[in-house]
């Protein structure tokens, strides 16, 4: 598991450096501080941020909103952002809801406010709601990423490292190449968002990511994967033969 | 002698009721307007009108046989009416024998044989006429058919025929007892006679015709009969009788013309008075218009001062109600000023009253710094938060106050998890609270969802609590938790187990005002503006807040919260 990146566009020193302070404390990785517009916007294409803080006031002006109407226009690159304020002026306001998906977090702001705001960025961007803020389930599925919740901050897992899950009623076990962790989602949930062109169902249990098979022993109904992993395969699911390139 | 009007019918008697059939017809028929019109000018016997309208009905294509009977008779009948007795004849001719008042066309055509001395003729169309149905002489003068039977006889010298009809219309007529066709009659009668030279059976008859005529105030009458009488006695050469009856003949010559001159000067006389009618009805006339034109203008005049008077006492009207508007908001913005001027000497108080503190404080902590006294520099320190903490909460009331009141801030209701906001706003009370020893627990479920705007609900929170823990001793303990209340809403409760207060005092924070509560903890900071500003959030969040205080055992501040979007 990885720490989630987080860019922070902020122009006070004093701000930021106390947001810094929260965010590591709670694991979180910061990738830059961007004082200006322009700095946000080449950090943005520089970074691999996961979600971006911004404050609305930039120097003065409201730059964030500028900001953030920017990266939302960028193709396949928009990301899970939060805005930062002071001031609860309602035209400021109605102009900044207008960039959904809209999370925002008051000055001053203690530790617990600004991780759910985080939070609640990430589901309502990937619209998986009520998943880091009820008991039930703990992962937001992106394209790329599982996001996590572990303890009081979030995670993230890229999902071509994942080898295969096994679901186990509630829970579902992700196996990658170094380590293995037991996830809160259902499987139908995970079925839905996960590439299905790369993730493969073999078994009622069983979910592969097809990239790391090696073998598949139908005599014994099994399929080895990478790291010497096995998943079982059952009849329902043998369609997947299709799409596995076999030599003949 | 020949007898003077032969041609003697009720024409207006039987043709009503011919009228009244002609009436119906053409309203059976409206839809043929041509018909229609036609009948009506017959009615009106507008004969020149009638004839162009069924002429335009008998030249349409669509005809209908039942009504094409009635034009082409209502044409025979103005033709006839306008004495154009061939064409009429011919109009006659063109009906049907089908149709239902073949006998009244036959008698038409008897008569225009009559005045055309076509007395032959005549008799043949007259004479079936004789024998026809009770009902059909509604319809025709009966007499006038007998009569003008026998002067056709008595014309073509047929005597006996002649005598046979004309003793008939007599009769008739002493039925009906019309003096002057009963004279008609007799004359006809004795004129017959005479001719056959039965002058003993003809001059009964004058005699009596005669007779009648005495008692009639006709003088062409009178004149017929007198010099028929004349001439009777003067061929029976009794001259002197005859002289008589001649002087009686020219009398009523003579009175007839007198009549006539004295009808010609009363025709003038009333041709005048007529004239002088005209000119004062005329005059009435204009004297009317003035008057009704005096009379709108009064009454133009009327409505306009009505509708003046009615538009002056709406404006007054609006007057005073703007004026008691603006009467009542004078108060209310005095009230609220003072509360503002006392808010402003309230907080300021309070604020002089911590950075006071503070600066005592600072100085403390310089001597101590200088001594070299570490434990009581920590213990200064702690105290010096805890000042700015509450001049903090304190500023930041006094700014959503402020906000509040001009209405520019973000305000949006939305579904909020009420375990996070909880647990985000007592983080910021946790040094506090274990700093005075109390302990804190918040049992609200994580799935508990209520509709209100996150930020104010915040600013309640930290108020409520803020309250809590001001008024709780050491060791007390503070409990957030949830009630299910009434049906839709969330019952957030607060409780603590501190001081407490007593009924009255109650009573006065929940009352609904703007006037800001009293201290009467004075050693506690506080100027009832933050409870002040949470009733005001809380009905902006379409909430309820009430209080349950027991005095010396705590506490509970619930606040009941929609848990679904009012309005839809």
């Amino acid at each position: 598991m990885d720490k989630v990146n987080v860019l922070i566009v902020e122009d006070t020193a004093s701000e930021s450096d106390a947001l810094i302070k929260a965010l590591e404390a709670n694991n979180y990785n910061i990738v830059g501080v961007a004082r200006t517009f322009k700095d946000a916007l080449q950090l943005f294409h520089s970074t691999a941020a996961d979600i971006i803080v911004i404050d609305i006031f930039l120097n003065g002006n409201p730059e964030g909103i500028a900001f953030a109407e920017t990266i939302n226009l960028a193709p396949n690159a928009s990301k899970p952002f939060v805005f930062l304020t002071s001031s609860t002026d309602r035209k400021i306001f109605e102009r900044a809801k207008l960039t959904q998906p809209f999370s925002f977090l008051m000055k001053p702001f203690n530790e617990l406010e600004i991780l759910y705001a985080l939070e609640m960025a990430v589901e309502k961007f990937y619209e998986q709601q009520d998943v880091f803020l009820g008991d039930e389930e703990d992962t937001v599925i992106s394209e790329d990423y599982l996001f996590i919740k572990k303890g009081k901050s979030l995670k993230k897992v890229y999902t071509k490292d994942i080898i295969y899950i096994e679901v186990e009623e509630k829970y579902c076990n992700v196996i990658t190449e170094h380590e293995k962790f037991v996830i809160l989602i259902s499987l139908t949930k995970i079925l839905k968002l996960l590439n299905d062109t790369v993730f493969c169902r073999t078994h009622r249990n069983f979910i592969v990511n097809t990239d790391k098979i090696e073998e598949i022993i139908l005599a014994d109904n099994l399929i080895i994967l990478s790291g010497k992993h096995q998943a079982t395969l059952s009849d329902t699911y043998k369609d997947i033969l299709k799409r596995v390139r076999t030599l003949k | 002698m020949i007898p003077t009007d032969f041609l003697f019918s009720q024409q207006k008697v039987t043709s009503n009721l011919f009228n009244i059939e002609v009436q119906k017809k053409a309203n059976h028929y409206k839809s043929h307007t041509n018909f229609f019109q036609s009948a009506l000018f017959f009615i009106e016997e507008e004969w020149d009108s009638t004839l162009v309208y069924s002429a335009k009905y008998i030249n349409t294509s669509v005809h209908d046989t039942a009504i094409q009977n009635y034009a082409h008779y209502f044409r025979g009948y103005s033709f006839k009416e306008k004495r154009m007795f061939d064409q009429a004849e011919k109009e006659f001719s063109l009906i049907s024998p089908k149709f239902e008042f073949s006998f009244l066309v036959k008698k038409r055509l008897g008569v225009i044989a009559l005045e055309k001395s076509e007395f032959r003729k005549a008799i043949t169309y007259l004479e079936p006429l004789t024998k026809l149905e009770e009902g059909q002489y509604a319809y025709i003068n009966k007499s006038s058919v007998f009569q003008n039977l026998g002067l056709c006889y008595l014309h073509i010298k047929e005597f006996k025929n002649a005598e046979l009809y004309l003793i008939e219309y007599a009769k008739l007529q002493e039925k009906q007892k019309d003096t002057l066709k009963l004279i008609d009659a007799y004359g006809s009668i004795a004129n017959l006679y005479y001719e056959q030279y039965k002058d003993d059976l003809a001059i009964p008859y004058f005699k009596k015709a005669y007779q009648l005529s005495t008692n009639t105030k006709n003088f062409e009458t009178k004149e017929l009969t007198s010099l028929n009488m004349a001439v009777v006695e003067e061929n029976r050469k009794d001259f002197a009788r005859a002289l008589k009856y001649r002087k009686e003949y020219e009398k009523w010559k003579d009175s007839l013309n007198d009549q006539n001159k004295i009808y010609e000067v009363a025709q003038i006389e009333k041709e005048f008075a007529v004239k002088q009618k005209q000119q004062e009805v005329n005059l009435l006339e204009a004297e009317n218009k003035a008057k009704i034109q005096e009379r709108n203008s009064l009454l133009y005049s009327v409505i306009t001062l009505i509708i003046l008077l009615g538009v002056t006492f709406y404006f007054y009207k609006e007057k005073i109600k703007t004026n008691k508007i603006v009467l009542a908001q004078k108060e209310r913005l005095d009230a609220l000023n003072a509360t503002k001027d006392k808010l402003f000497s309230i907080v300021s108080h309070d604020l002089r009253s911590s950075v006071n503190a503070l600066k005592t404080s600072n100085s403390n902590l310089l001597d101590n710094l200088e001594s070299k006294n570490l434990n009581a520099l920590e213990s200064a320190l702690q105290s010096n938060s805890a000042i700015v903490n509450g001049a903090y909460s304190l500023l930041d009331n006094l700014l959503h106050w402020a906000l509040l009141q001009t209405k520019q801030s973000y305000f949006q209701i939305e579904k909020v998890r009420l375990f996070f906001i909880v647990e985000q706003v007592a983080f910021n009370f946790m040094p506090l609270m274990k700093e005075k020893g109390l302990t804190f627990k918040n049992s609200v479920l994580k799935t508990e969802k209520v509709f209100a705007d996150q930020e104010s609900l915040k600013i309640i929170l930290r108020n409520l609590l803020d309250n809590a823990i001001k008024f709780s001793k050491t060791e007390d303990s503070i409990s957030i938790y949830i009630e299910s209340s009434k049906l839709g809403y969330c019952d957030l409760i607060v409780e603590d187990s501190g001081l407490g207060m007593s009924k009255s005092k109650l009573e006065e924070l929940l009352k609904d005002t703007s006037e800001l509560a009293k201290k009467e903890h004075e050693d506690i900071i506080g100027t009832g503006l933050g409870l002040q500003l949470c009733k005001t959030y809380i009905a902006k969040n379409n909430g309820r807040f009430s209080i349950e205080s027991t005095l010396g055992k705590g506490t509970k501040m619930i606040v009941s919260l929609p848990k679904t979007i009012k309005n839809g």
